[in-house]
């Protein structure tokens, strides 16, 4: 099996290598893994609080490079997104823009549930921050 | 030439049809009556060697059925069949090796067996994003998160000396740190492999509470399988990780 010119793009040239600060109240982040293979990934995303747009996206993955290159791409998609547009990215859009092989579809979907875990991981803090600043407005 | 019925004194399948040679009801693998090797049945492994669907079996025994059985299939002894019977004996053959590796390695065994069950262990992440996307819930991860947290911070820590290693530096603290992950690992493997065990006793019974005429529900065949399916996910995350600091201790 070979990889695609864009896997090894994203493979040698990881985009948003890094991490951010897990318990600042506009950083999410979701660290999740393939059973199939034993990859982890960690993807986190700084979100604007008033427009809900990601404007800053960083991951750190161990795995193959199929792994790599699919979270690697996930940050470079969902960064300028809304936090909705983001959700709507599949994992099969990855598959197709990496060219992955079937038995490679599963690091794809490892990437689809990063971009979800992180927002959700997002939309807890904001939920929970609520009740304070609705408190301090009364 | 005996059969494997003879040797093994395990009775033929009921499934067995009549042997192509000579027309009698004929073992699996070779004919009862006159020995002819016969084509390869669709089976499981479990079939092929005369065993139930269970996972605790005599491994001795599997083992002698396994030499004798390719000491019968060996190329030299059928020299002079023809040329189909070559062929099918090559196909046994492969099938017996193929078979054998499986049932006598504790964690393909246990793969295999859900397999036959139905579970599609490559598809389970796969199929938990499915559910989520539709619901529009968080992904139950499939792996405990505090797992998952073990073996990214070990893995930054593997990281971190290689990188060390890479610019010519020692880290005698770091290496003796991750030293003793590694001893704590394999101890996990090994406690690991003993939670399996104890997965397959209760398989086994409930199999056995089956064939013993007592219904079982498809909740509690689920909740079995589900358990053992968690066990070996967690097994390959630990072996993972032994695997890549012993490369990583190896190397220093």
């Amino acid at each position: 099996m070979s990889y695609s010119d864009k896997v090894i793009d994203h493979y040698n040239n990881p985009r948003n290598v890094g991490s951010m600060d897990k318990s600042s109240a506009d950083v999410g982040t979701g660290l999740v893994g393939a059973p199939e293979c034993g990859d982890v990934m960690k993807l986190q995303i700084k979100v604007n609080r008033d427009t809900n747009v990601i404007e800053e996206a960083k991951f750190k993955t161990f795995g193959c490079g199929s792994a790599i290159a699919s979270s690697s791409l996930a940050t470079e998609w969902v960064k300028g997104k809304t936090v909705d547009e983001a959700l709507a990215i599949k994992n099969m859009d990855i598959v197709k823009e990496l060219s992955l092989p079937p038995v490679k579809i599963h690091c794809s979907v490892l990437a689809e549930d990063a971009i979800r875990a992180a927002i959700g991981d997002w939309k807890k803090k904001q939920e929970s921050a609520k009740p304070v600043t609705s408190a301090v407005a009364q | 030439m005996t059969s494997l019925t003879e040797i093994t004194g395990k009775p033929a399948p009921e499934e067995t049809q009549s042997c192509w040679s000579c027309g009698t009801m004929r073992a699996v693998h070779f004919c009862e009556a006159c020995g002819k090797v016969q084509p390869p049945a669709p089976v499981d492994y479990f079939t092929f060697f005369a065993l139930p669907r269970k996972l605790n079996f005599d491994v001795a025994a599997l083992e002698k059925d396994f030499y004798e059985l390719s000491r019968k299939l060996h190329p030299d002894l059928n020299a002079r069949a023809n040329s189909q019977e070559q062929e099918w004996t090559l196909q046994q053959s492969s099938l017996l090796n193929d078979a054998y590796r499986t049932l006598k390695d504790p964690i393909k065994r246990t793969q295999y067996l859900l397999q036959l069950e139905g579970v599609e262990l490559e598809e389970q992440s796969k199929t938990a994003t499915e559910r989520a996307r539709s619901t529009g819930e968080i992904k139950k991860q499939i792996v405990p998160p505090d797992l998952l947290e073990e073996v990214f911070e070990l893995n930054m820590q593997l990281e971190e000396l290689r990188m060390h290693k890479k610019m010519g530096e020692d880290d005698p603290a770091l290496i003796e740190e991750i030293g003793r992950q590694k001893l704590e690992l394999e101890e996990k493997q090994e406690a690991l492999l003993h939670e399996l065990k104890d997965r397959w006793n209760m398989w086994d019974g409930m199999i056995q509470r089956e064939q013993n005429g007592q219904p079982v529900s498809e909740e509690e065949r689920k909740q079995e399988r589900d358990k053992m399916v968690d066990l070996l996910n967690r097994r390959n995350y630990i072996r993972n990780l032994v695997r890549d600091v012993s490369e990583v201790l190896e190397s220093s």
